[in-house]
């Protein structure tokens, strides 16, 4: 559907840290600063972890839980992956798990056979089988199968260690640094944002997003930490050795045997093994996907929350454009020829319940925000009006359908919350890309979102206020 | 070569072993000869246009499969000194939905997943699996137990042979003939008789 619309030809001009394009669809509105958002500009915060196939949740609490109870290494093996479920080492795709029946004898009577199930993980898209690295069967249908052991884990292990103890170290006296001499700013070190601020080694970001915006408190954790952990951790450096392992002998001249030949992805998501033949390439855990919850950096509110529960699409928070601002849509375009004047049909689709009023400004001489327009554009000056948008209104066939009185060389249809209307362009530029062009669109917004005074008015509970955006169209070619 | 009569004669019907399940809904075209235990489902396509097709036992040809044996592309049908080619076809083969086989020699245990397409220059041997939507169409012969899968037919080799689909053939044996009539079958052995 999304190719049959081509939203990407719509672009909305966002004004962020960085101005960004792009079309209705991909953008948040931020109901409480009554701006368009995008993915940059604002903040994602990770909510919950689950597994893709088994879609089993495991909260981030339950996840740093696991964490503290085993040891370091193995922590980050088998957080953030799945504890059920195995990716095929040679296509990706999730294994299964198949039975076959084989005959083994009776524990009691070593002459009589019975058939006992044997399970094995298959993959249905390569048809790989464990049985295919030398795996055997098991006797469980789940839990069975374990990932084979790092030489170097231990090594690992110390290193790690040591380093987090370092950077704990590190922050700490940053930490003081900065309270020392910033007392009376002391927000603006501590804001949300230096959550985002890159941390060395993944470790302050589960201390401090449990306290944020609370400095004597964060400080007070990382000093209880560090009286946990006395012990200083001392590793040895490595050693450079002077004598490499030779290449055997017939490596230049024993001829390679293709299917055995594992592909640089195969190797590479196996980081610490790197296998090169394919017998050795072992199915390991799979990793684990995130819900994730966007955030407006500058009023912190919340645009976009999902629910909980992995099996459920809906939101809990949903404020996307789409259904706060009003679209553009390109209808039809006739034959757009150089410094002719053509008339392009775009609808406008209001998406909430209020009748709404939207005016559509040309871009001025020397506009900062219109930079890639090639045409030249005249909309409509009078104002549109858009219906509001009735759940109900496909099934009342006995509504009047409300009265407008429309301009016919302006809009050419109307259909309950949608018009179509005309704009005049004229492509100033003969060259091979697409003609563009751009307008600013100003209508009125509703915020719903706002504390409802105890009104001493008797009506009109909210006040419209208006919204400006700027929106680019990509016409297509001219065609001479 | 051989003279306008026999050729007529060979084309009339398909030589269907006692033992094959085969609906009345496919359409099979020319000199066919199916083996026992084999099963073709309605909507099957079997046509020997350029030449005989022998398909052996334990078959599993599924709807909308499509066998041919057609005249390579540059060949007018009806050239002198054409050679009609044998299409062999062994045992225990699964034709999914859909597919489209012009290979001219399959050996055994093949599996050709659904909307696969093999061309005529094509040789299977055994245990091969081609995967969904894959197109071979390279002069090559297919080594054995290898797997083709993925959009860039990517190929590796498995270590034993797909199962012989034994359970599938009972079940369908026993219940296409409640629902469909079949063709009659010829009692006698399953090669074709020429002369």
């Amino acid at each position: 559907m999304a190719s049959l619309l081509q939203p990407d030809r719509v672009l909305y001009l966002v004004h962020g840290e960085k101005k960004i394009r792009s079309p209705l669809s991909t953008l948040y509105f931020c109901r409480y600063c009554s701006e368009l958002r995008s993915l940059e500009c604002v903040s994602h915060e990770v909510d919950s972890h689950y597994c893709p196939s088994c879609l089993e949740n495991m909260p981030s609490a339950e996840a740093k839980l696991k964490k503290n109870r085993k040891r370091i290494c193995n922590q980050l093996n088998e957080n953030f992956r799945c504890a059920n479920c195995f990716d095929c080492p040679c296509c990706m795709h999730t294994l299964s798990t198949r039975a076959t029946n084989i005959p083994a004898p009776l524990p009691d009577d070593p002459s009589k056979t019975t058939m006992k199930k044997a399970y094995y993980l298959a993959c249905g898209f390569c048809r790989w089988t464990s049985r295919d690295v030398g795996m055997a069967d098991k006797s469980v249908a789940s839990g069975g199968w374990q990932e084979p052991d790092n030489p170097h884990t231990q090594r690992i292990n110390k290193l790690i260690e040591y380093y987090q103890q370092l950077a704990q170290r590190e922050k700490l006296e940053r930490d003081r640094k900065k309270l020392a001499r910033r007392r009376p700013y002391m927000p603006l070190a501590f804001s949300q944002h230096t959550i985002h601020v890159v941390e060395k080694y993944g470790l302050g970001t589960r201390l401090q997003r449990q306290r944020p915006g609370a400095p004597i408190t964060s400080l007070a954790g990382l000093s209880l930490k560090e009286g946990e952990d006395q012990k200083e951790i001392n590793i040895e450096p490595a050693q450079a050795l002077d004598e490499v392992e030779p290449l055997p002998e017939d490596c230049y001249t024993r001829p390679i045997n293709l299917p055995e030949v594992t592909s640089l992805r195969q190797r590479l998501l196996q980081p610490d093994f790197q296998p090169a033949g394919a017998s050795q390439l072992h199915p390991k855990h799979k990793h684990l996907l995130i819900k994730r919850s966007l955030r407006c950096r500058k009023c912190e509110h919340n645009l976009s929350k999902p629910e909980f529960n992995p099996t459920s699409i809906k939101f809990k928070i949903q404020l996307v454009a789409v259904s706060y601002i009003p679209e553009v849509r390109i209808m039809s375009i006739p034959n757009l020829r150089f410094q002719k004047e053509c008339q392009v049909l775009l609808t406008l689709t209001n998406p909430v319940e209020n009748i709404t009023h939207v005016t559509l400004v040309g871009c001025e001489e020397g506009d900062p925000e219109d930079i890639n327009s090639t045409a030249k554009v005249m909309v409509p000056t009078k104002e549109l009006v858009l219906a509001g948008k009735d759940a109900a209104a496909d099934y009342d066939e006995l509504a009047e359908p409300q009265d407008f009185q429309d301009d016919p060389d302006v809009v050419a249809f109307r259909k309950s919350n949608k018009i179509g209307f005309f704009i005049k362009v004229v492509p100033q530029r003969e060259e091979d890309g697409d003609v563009t062009v751009s307008f600013k669109i100003r209508h009125d917004f509703r915020n719903l979102a706002a504390p409802i005074r105890p009104s001493e008015e008797g009506d009109a509970p909210t006040e419209a206020i208006w919204l400006t955006h700027h929106v680019e169209l990509s016409l297509g070619p001219i065609i001479a | 070569m051989a003279d306008p009569n026999t050729k007529q004669m060979s084309q009339k019907s398909a030589n269907i072993a006692a033992g094959a399940v085969v609906c009345v809904e496919s359409e099979i075209r020319g000199d066919v000869t199916i083996g026992p235990r084999t099963v073709v489902h309605p909507k099957a396509r079997i046509i020997a246009e350029a030449g005989p097709i022998i398909i052996g036992e334990g078959n599993l040809i599924e709807e909308q499969a499509l066998i041919i044996n057609s005249y390579p592309e540059n060949i007018m049908p009806d050239t002198e000194g054409v050679e009609p080619k044998t299409m062999t076809i062994g045992i225990n083969n699964v034709f999914e939905v859909g597919c489209v086989s012009q290979a001219l020699k399959i050996g055994d245990n093949n599996v050709i997943e659904s909307k696969a397409d093999l061309g005529k220059n094509v040789i299977l041997t055994s245990g091969c699996i081609v995967g969904a939507c894959c197109q071979v169409n390279t002069c090559e012969v297919i080594p054995e137990n290898t797997v083709i899968y993925g959009s860039n037919c990517m190929r590796r080799v498995q270590t034993e042979r797909p199962q012989p689909q034994t359970l599938q053939l009972d079940f369908l044996m026993k219940i296409l003939p409640n629902y469909h009539h079949m063709k009659k079958t010829v009692k006698g052995t399953s090669t074709p008789v020429r002369n």
